[in-house]
């Protein structure tokens, strides 16, 4: 096992060149060696009666990058899955390079050169990124049980010249933030000598830049003919990348598609058999109806400096920055999760004092967390009782008790504003799909009938359907008199639904426009520092 | 509670058209349920005992089984709550037996009434709780390290009050509350227990306090971000834990008609109560279980250890049946993402390659 990676991480040759890291870069015979298709075909699976994939058939060439698209709950990720031998296939095949695959587990799959880099990274908190980067393959030293740690430090530094990456080996990987755990996850797959590479939505919290850096890689990868598959509900990156594409519709496979025929439209229509038109939202000027939220001189050490903005009733603000950029810890202030140092924020001309979240909902300003699986949803928890978890003071009772059927019905009014697609309110929100587990968190906040509403990566995760969805009602909201601040890292989302954006850089304020001033191309370069 | 029995009545009342499907689907969705489990398998486990020996199953031995286990029962439902937010308490042994030996002197020295001596039982119990609260919640202290620790300092305090001395003479009063019961096999105490047991599941089920405890649980920083006073909501879930650690000191006295300075720590009963929770399936990781469960294994955990006895098996093998009764109980949890028992057995009869 040791001496099978040994040729890779060879000590006196630094990997500066990616031609060390390929499949074709020898080495051990056991080894990966020759580039291979890996096909699934008639893949059906099922999950507790819910049909997951229903006879799905894909092949994955080297050389090639082959996309997955589809709405939440297609089936994309639960495919790769299968591929990675996380889950076993009720039905279907599994061939690699000819050879049939059986009894598929995810350390049989890693050994033959399948790594899958997954949604959520599944790094090892508490050790050091070395540590996590060579897990199960750490070389041996020169005495018995010992670790040849300047070994492993010396490679991990080629791979992240390699990569990019700016990571110090020795830092914990829990001090990370996710887009750095995301490119170690990578980064993993090379050192693990994988030649068959599954990136299941890796540029989902990724920024413009970030996600950049990594298709430069994947594009490399694709030159040194890996088999590498992708998932993304980004379609322009997905149209960017792709040399193929399989639409997932419905657990089935709905389309196939070469890279360069595939259009937005074609792939849009496809996802959601239905046509769907994500389009600009009609810019209003702000201001006639007051200033909601206020916020000035708002400054937390090493985090945001001076932060001054106002947002009126029935505005959309965006907030647009890097990850990292302090945008998050602005609003996570603002709604009393952090203390601020100085600066203060008013609610329709009130300041809030030692705002806390309680305070701040009941007097009208929320915030949507980026992070729903960790900030967001009580996973073993009803979806009904998710939704009103945030106004439980204020529902209805008789003899102090609460009553579930018009706490329900109150449930199902949100949900029904907020579109969530689901027959069963008494589901653990747990079985919902992504986009309904979002709208379901929307429905939460909506409850509260908010007069500021912040939302933060409101379509993280989202797939093309519920995002329509999701833009649609923040529009509404808007339209209603709500004062909205939305943060995303996706500028083109924010071109569609902002009446104004500001360019949050190093945690100070460096650009704001307006209306038809706002383009991916402008603030593209003001959250980079550029003027 | 008035409320309860409508919504009942409502669950209950059966839907016109009876189709075969819908009652398979109806009896394997309860048998999906920890609750039904237990009732099953304590049922079973009864049957079994009774045919082996008829004495088994005499009025008088069901409620002496039930009564013996109402101290654990009463302590089990306080340890859920606290289970359910995600915590632990390891402390409740100590905290019964300071209040059984405390209430006892009086009563022994006194002669007060157990009526009059429960504000006493509760209050020892909701003071020694709410330190674990404090302890857990505000200084943040992991919680199976803050109950450690007063594990050890409530235990001590047990001892100075007991001063070297014992309660071992009652007013008969205790003994009858303790065995008796109605028709000779519905034991005064364990409705106590049961009534405890529906007032907490109905408290976690439909208040803001029981919500919460949920949602912390499940989540303590989503359920910050939605305005919960997560805080607050631990220090309560510690003092009710301890407020019926006290309550089953009373229990424990008035069955056992003695106490002494190690009361409780000498059984380990916060591990048979938090065999009772895990068993009645709350899982350690929060923000899953309830009340009912907790209560029903423990009467199970009773009756399975009985059935031991009459088996004439060696008594030394009790704390190991504990053991297997906790890991079955995990094993046959079909909602998790672990292999079950069905799986395993499956796996293990399955010949290797044998699958296409």
């Amino acid at each position: 096992m040791y001496e099978q990676h040994g040729a890779v991480v060879a000590p006196d040759e630094p990997v500066d060149e990616l031609t060390e890291l390929g499949p074709a870069s020898g080495g051990n015979p056991d080894a990966v060696a020759e580039p291979v298709a890996y096909a699934a075909a008639g893949i059906t699976k099922s999950f507790a009666g819910a049909v997951a994939l229903r006879d799905v058939s894909v092949t994955f060439l080297p050389g090639e990058i082959h996309t997955l698209v589809g709405e939440n709950g297609a089936g994309k990720s639960t495919l790769l899955r299968v591929m990675a031998g996380i889950h076993q296939a009720d039905a279907g095949s599994l061939t690699l390079g000819g050879e049939p695959l059986t009894h598929l587990t995810p350390r049989a799959a890693q050994q033959r050169g399948i790594y899958l880099v997954p949604q959520e990274p599944t790094l090892m908190p508490h050790l050091s990124v070395v540590e996590n980067l060579f897990v199960g393959i750490l070389p041996k030293g020169r005495l018995p049980f010992s670790i040849d740690w300047r070994r492993m430090r010396e490679t991990a530094g080629g791979y992240f010249a390699q990569l990019g990456l700016k990571l110090d080996p020795r830092q914990k990987a829990e001090t990370l933030s996710i887009a750095q755990q995301q490119q170690l996850e990578c980064a993993r797959a090379l050192v693990h000598n994988c030649n068959v590479i599954f990136f299941d939505e890796p540029t989902s919290p990724l920024t413009a830049h970030e996600a950049q850096l990594l298709f430069a890689l994947m594009r490399r990868l694709r030159e040194r003919q890996f088999t590498l598959g992708f998932i993304s509900h980004r379609l322009d990156e997905v149209l960017e990348l792709s040399d193929r594409i399989t639409v997932l519709r419905d657990a089935r496979v709905a389309a196939r598609f070469d890279g360069a025929e595939a259009t937005r439209d074609r792939l849009v229509n496809e996802m959601v058999g239905h046509e769907v038109k994500l389009q600009r939202r009609t810019a209003r000027s702000g201001g006639e109806g007051g200033v909601a939220l206020a916020v000035s001189g708002l400054t937390r050490a090493r985090e945001f400096e001076s932060i001054s903005f106002a947002v009126a009733k029935g505005e959309v603000l965006g907030l647009a920055g890097l990850v990292g950029s302090g945008r998050t810890e602005i609003a996570e202030t603002i709604f009393g999760l952090r203390r601020a140092d100085h600066g203060t924020a008013e609610l329709e001309g009130r300041k809030l004092l030692m705002p806390s979240p309680r305070s701040c909902i009941d007097r009208g300003l929320i915030y949507l967390s980026e992070d729903r699986g960790r900030n967001g949803i009580f996973a073993e928890v009803q979806l009904a009782e998710n939704v009103t978890a945030s106004i439980v003071p204020h529902l209805p009772r008789r003899r102090g008790l609460l009553r579930p059927a018009s706490e329900r019905a109150l449930a199902q009014e949100a949900m029904d504003r907020t579109r969530v697609r689901t027959l069963n309110q008494a589901a653990l929100i747990k079985s919902l799909s992504g986009g309904n587990q979002q709208k379901a968190m929307f429905a939460r906040w909506l409850v509260t009938n908010p007069k500021v509403a912040i939302f933060d990566e409101p379509t993280r995760g989202v797939d093309v359907g519920a995002k329509a969805d999701i833009y649609t009602l923040i529009g509404g909201l808007a339209e209603s008199g709500v004062a909205v601040v939305v943060i995303s890292s996706e500028l083109e989302e924010l071109t569609w639904i902002c009446d104004r954006a500001l360019a949050i850089y190093e945690g100070r304020v460096v650009g704001e426009l307006a209306g038809e001033q706002i383009t991916v191309a402008r603030l593209g370069r003001l959250i980079v520092g550029e003027r | 509670m008035a409320t309860a029995p409508s919504d009942m009545h409502l669950a209950r009342s059966p839907s016109p058209p009876v189709d075969a499907k819908a009652v398979a689907r109806l009896v394997r969705q309860s048998l999906a349920r920890r609750e039904v489990q237990l009732v099953v398998v304590t049922l079973l486990v009864f049957a079994i005992t009774t045919a082996h020996d008829s004495g088994f199953a005499t009025t008088g031995n069901i409620s002496f089984l039930i009564a013996d286990t109402m101290a654990v029962a009463i302590v089990a439902i306080g340890e859920t709550i606290v289970v359910l937010t995600r915590g632990i308490d390891l402390s409740v042994a100590p905290i019964l037996g300071t209040a059984a030996l405390a209430t006892g002197f009086l009563a022994q020295n006194h002669g007060l009434t157990p009526l009059e001596l429960l504000p006493l039982a509760l209050v020892i119990g909701a003071v020694m709780g709410a330190g674990n609260g404090v302890l857990v919640a505000f200084a943040g202290i992991p919680p199976i390290i803050a109950t450690l620790g007063t594990l050890a300092v409530y235990s001590g305090v047990q001892g100075i009050i007991a001063n070297g001395q014992e309660v071992v003479t009652l007013p008969p009063s205790y003994f009858n509350l303790g065995n008796d019961d109605w028709f000779s096999a519905i034991p005064y105490v364990g409705v106590i227990g049961l009534a405890v047991a529906l007032g907490f599941a109905l408290i976690l089920w439909r208040t803001r306090f029981g919500r919460n405890v949920y949602a912390v649980g499940n989540n303590a920083e989503a359920a910050r971000r939605a305005g919960i006073d997560v805080k607050r909501v631990l220090v309560i879930a510690y003092v009710l834990s301890g407020t019926l650690a006290g309550l089953g000191g009373l229990v424990f006295l008035a069955h056992v008609g003695s106490a002494d300075s190690t009361t409780g720590t000498d059984s380990n009963i916060q591990l048979t109560a938090i065999a009772a929770t895990l068993i009645g399936g709350s899982t350690l990781t929060g923000g899953k279980g309830g009340t009912i469960g907790s209560y029903l294994a423990a009467i199970f955990l009773s009756v399975a250890l009985a059935a031991l006895v009459d088996f004439r098996i060696n008594p030394i093998w009790e704390p190991a049946g504990v053991g297997v009764l906790i890991l079955v109980a995990m094993l046959a949890d079909t909602t998790t993402g672990r292999p079950t028992l069905r799986s395993i057995l499956t796996a293990l009869l399955e010949r290797p390659g044998g699958r296409p």
